[in-house]
């Protein structure tokens, strides 16, 4: 399983997908963040729950 | 297809590349089509620089009230992030990937910063103003909101553009990386006044709700814009992912870069240059206005003058050094020309001649042009080949840095020598609000002969490769 050379049916070796697996999760954090950051923001100027 | 058809179509293709002066930078291995797609990036990052400098300086003051002390330093905080260019610069070229790759992961996760930045920027501006709710809440929360927000864009425009240009340099074989820096440069000053308008229009009648879309549409535009711009530019490069040793650390890299031929006097010469053609740049407006008369619509006739001359500095650059020319010698005739341009706008008080002025500022756009687009492509030269990133970083650091402090100095300069002479501290002759102003002219001169002398030592110091080989 664990074969770095091996070519997969996408073309991606093993090590390759985790790769854009593990840029996928760390760029989904990032917005979530970056979301959040902003939900907060509007809620500071003006909060749309009274 | 009729005859005629064919005829008019092949006539467009012979026509084209006549008119497009980068196109025969297209080699092989880069056609022009590959390379203004790449450039890009510096279109957002153009527009980025423009919406932090221009729209929102304007913004914060004139329609949300924020006192003009805290916008400056928010306005200051991105150049913070200028100095670690380098360091990006040196990771983008030790950076581990199963691809290979070095620059993609840069310019992606600067990308994604930059849009952060500008996603969260309307509602911390609106808070930082204290418009809605916002009053209601402790004082700190508007400055450290907009703080972020401010930090996140200077830090990815910053990423994105160390490693676009670290991109530009591998891609483009050593000849035509003139017209690349030049199509760079282009692409950058296009991408800041094509936005200055449409930032300028869309917020002609101001509304918070108006400022939110129009900051969010800069957001979308910079996450496009630089994903059509990476999209399958860099290669995968199998071999580097296996030979990838233990990499030199930061400090090892710099020193040996620092030891290359050249390369401090060369760091020296582009900040005090960057610097000499960067203090006006907040002052010439003004002093268009107060010391010339010149009415508000007239002034800015003075920023499409600048654009002009360092529109064609670039064009005329591109043609001479991918000749083959010596960029440093290029620099030193940028820094050359910028002497007289001063000297001409200084005179224009004396002699109160609005022409003078405005020929001495195309003058500045011009030496500016040639100057940049001289030490770019010198850097671009003399890239040590595994050092590329480190080599753009250094010198964005540099011109960054340089720029930003510049216009600080320039300001403050002013303001603080303008006040003193008006209140008659240097005695009757100097008592008038001009004499701040060519103070700050006056040090430009005399940083621009300073570079001149640190340029002469290096010109023709730089072996290049021989360009004219390629073609014979």
């Amino acid at each position: 399983m664990s074969n770095a050379t091996e070519v997969w049916p996408t073309g991606l070796t093993e090590g390759q997908a985790l790769e854009i697996h593990r840029n996928l999760i760390q760029g989904t954090q990032m917005f979530g963040v970056i979301a959040a950051l902003a939900h907060l923001l509007a809620y500071i100027y003006s909060p749309w729950l009274h | 297809m009729r005859p005629i058809a064919l005829k008019l179509v092949r006539s467009w293709a012979e026509l084209g590349p006549r008119f497009l002066p980068f196109a025969d930078a297209a080699t092989p291995d880069l056609p022009l089509s590959r390379l203004l797609r790449l450039s890009l990036f510096q279109v957002s990052v153009g527009m980025a620089l423009v919406l932090l400098v221009g729209t929102l300086n304007r913004v914060m003051i004139v329609e949300l009230h924020v006192p003009a002390s805290l916008v400056a330093i928010m306005i200051s905080l991105p150049v913070l992030y200028a100095p670690f260019r380098a360091l990006v610069g040196y990771r983008s070229d030790n950076h581990r990937s199963e691809f290979g790759w070095r620059r993609v992961p840069f310019i992606w996760m600067g990308t994604m910063v930059q849009f952060g930045g500008l996603a969260i920027m309307p509602f911390a501006l609106l808070v930082l103003g204290l418009k809605g709710n916002a009053a209601n809440w402790p004082a700190w929360v508007g400055p450290a909101g907009a703080g972020a927000a401010f930090l996140l864009v200077g830090a990815g425009l910053h990423t994105t553009q160390t490693a676009g240009l670290a991109l530009a340099t591998d891609l483009a074989p050593v000849e035509s990386q003139p017209k690349v820096v030049g199509l760079m440069y282009v692409m950058l000053l296009l991408g800041s006044i094509l936005s200055a308008f449409l930032f300028g229009a869309a917020l002609a009648e101001f509304s918070p709700g108006r400022l939110i879309q129009v900051i969010q549409a800069a957001a979308v535009a910079t996450l496009l814009l630089n994903c059509v711009a990476l999209w399958k530019q860099e290669p995968i490069n199998m071999v580097r992912r296996k030979v990838r040793a233990e990499p030199a650390s930061f400090a090892e890299s710099w020193a040996t870069y620092l030891e290359s031929a050249g390369a401090r006097r060369r760091l020296v010469a582009i900040g005090l240059g960057t610097m000499a053609f960067g203090m006006q740049d907040v002052l010439l407006e003004p002093y268009g206005g107060q010391v010339l008369g010149m009415t508000v619509a007239a002034t800015t006739t003075l920023t499409a003058s600048l654009a002009l001359g360092g529109l064609t500095g670039f064009m005329l650059a591109s043609r001479v050094l991918s000749k083959g020319a010596d960029p440093f010698r290029m620099a030193l005739i940028g820094a050359g020309v910028g002497i007289p341009a001063f000297a001409l706008v200084i005179l224009a008080a004396s002699i109160q001649s609005i022409l003078a002025f405005v020929v001495g500022v195309l003058l500045i756009g011009f030496g500016g042009g040639l100057f940049s687009h001289g030490t770019l492509t010198a850097t671009m030269n003399s890239a040590p080949k595994e050092q590329t990133g480190l080599a753009l970083g250094a010198w964005g650091a540099v011109q960054a840095t340089a720029s930003g402090i510049a216009v600080a100095l320039g300001g403050i300069l002013n303001d603080g020598l303008g006040g003193l002479a008006v209140r008659g501290y240097f005695g009757d002759e100097f008592g008038s609000p001009s004499f701040g102003y060519i103070f700050v002219y006056g040090v430009e001169i005399i940083m621009l002969a300073l570079t001149v002398v640190l340029m002469t030592a290096l010109v023709g110091k730089v072996a290049l490769r021989p360009v004219g080989s390629i073609e014979s």
